[in-house]
């Protein structure tokens, strides 16, 4: 698996392991009561698992086994490693910014926090362009 | 990567990248109104990114890389009923599953929104029925990969 694979797929591992560790905070904060915080980060929450998680898993496994490029094509066998990286950045920056910032902004809503937010949606948005424009030549058959 | 694959996986990166931009729209709304029109769109958010994206790649992955079905011979004849590219199952089916897939998810993002948008009860009817084309592909999916379930390398 190349280290990029491994990258996406740790870091998934990662939000997996958090998602569920807020998960279960957030079922015993409805009988302990013990920070209103968790009430309001169902939506990061969430987005850990679908997107940090379930989503980053995809992308990493599909990275790694989709048909390489044949290497008369380009020495790149899995197309361009800086695209690559900067899907794995934009998209866990997006992701990180939303988790940190978006149970303040549903506490107390202001401009500054809704710009932030607007900018892990970017984010997010332009990991997932890039991603497809770099898998798209891969979808193709094994042998050709 | 098979053809049938190849379809649901490229369709499942378009939903991908549509589910994203609106996924960022909704956020950048909450920051620059862009009118509360765009609220309706997280149906067709999380239609895309659940049905259109995650659910399609694993189908398509699943039928490229399940183990092939077992070799039978035919009764009386050394020659197997099933070769190369039908070993993966029924091509026929696989079609319709991918049709009632993204039928499904197509009435969902197209007509949830509308609905809320115009009021139209005939477009609430077309997104209802929406799980029902999801339901049919669920079940033409696991018929035809049912007996791909099993270990590598058996044969018969």
């Amino acid at each position: 698996m190349p280290s990029i694979a491994r990258t996406f797929v740790k870091a998934a591992f990662v939000y997996f392991v958090v998602a569920f560790v807020l998960g279960a905070l957030m079922m015993l904060e409805r009988w302990l009561n013990f920070s209103r915080w968790l009430r309001v980060v169902y939506l990061s929450q969430l987005h850990l698992l679908v997107v940090g998680w379930i989503t980053q898993l995809a992308i990493g496994v599909a990275y790694w086994i989709f048909p390489r490029f044949r290497k008369e094509q380009t020495p790149e066998p899995r197309g361009s490693d800086t695209l690559a990286w900067a899907v794995l950045i934009a998209l866990n920056m997006g992701l990180l910014l939303r988790f940190l910032f978006e149970p303040f902004y549903l506490t107390g809503p202001q401009p500054w926090l809704a710009a932030l937010l607007a900018l892990s949606g970017v984010l997010q948005a332009l990991a997932a362009l890039g991603f497809a424009w770099l898998i798209w030549g891969r979808i193709r058959p094994m042998e050709s | 990567m098979p053809t049938t694959s190849r379809l649901f996986v490229r369709a499942s990166f378009l939903y991908l990248s549509l589910g994203a931009i609106i996924g960022a729209l909704l956020l950048i709304n909450r920051w620059i109104p862009l009118g509360s029109a765009v609220l309706a769109l997280r149906a067709s958010h999380i239609e895309f990114l659940i049905a259109g994206w995650l659910i399609q790649l694993i189908l398509g992955v699943a039928w490229w890389l399940f183990p092939p079905m077992a070799l039978r011979p035919r009764p009386g004849s050394s020659t197997p009923i099933r070769r190369g590219q039908a070993q993966r199952g029924s091509e026929p089916l696989f079609w319709t599953t991918f049709a009632f897939l993204n039928a499904g998810v197509l009435l969902q993002a197209v007509f949830a929104p509308l609905y809320t948008w115009t009021n139209v009860r005939a477009f609430n009817l077309l997104a209802s029925i929406s799980g029902l084309f999801l339901l049919v592909a669920a079940i033409t999916f696991v018929i035809n990969m049912w007996g791909r379930v099993r270990e590598l390398g058996r044969r018969t």
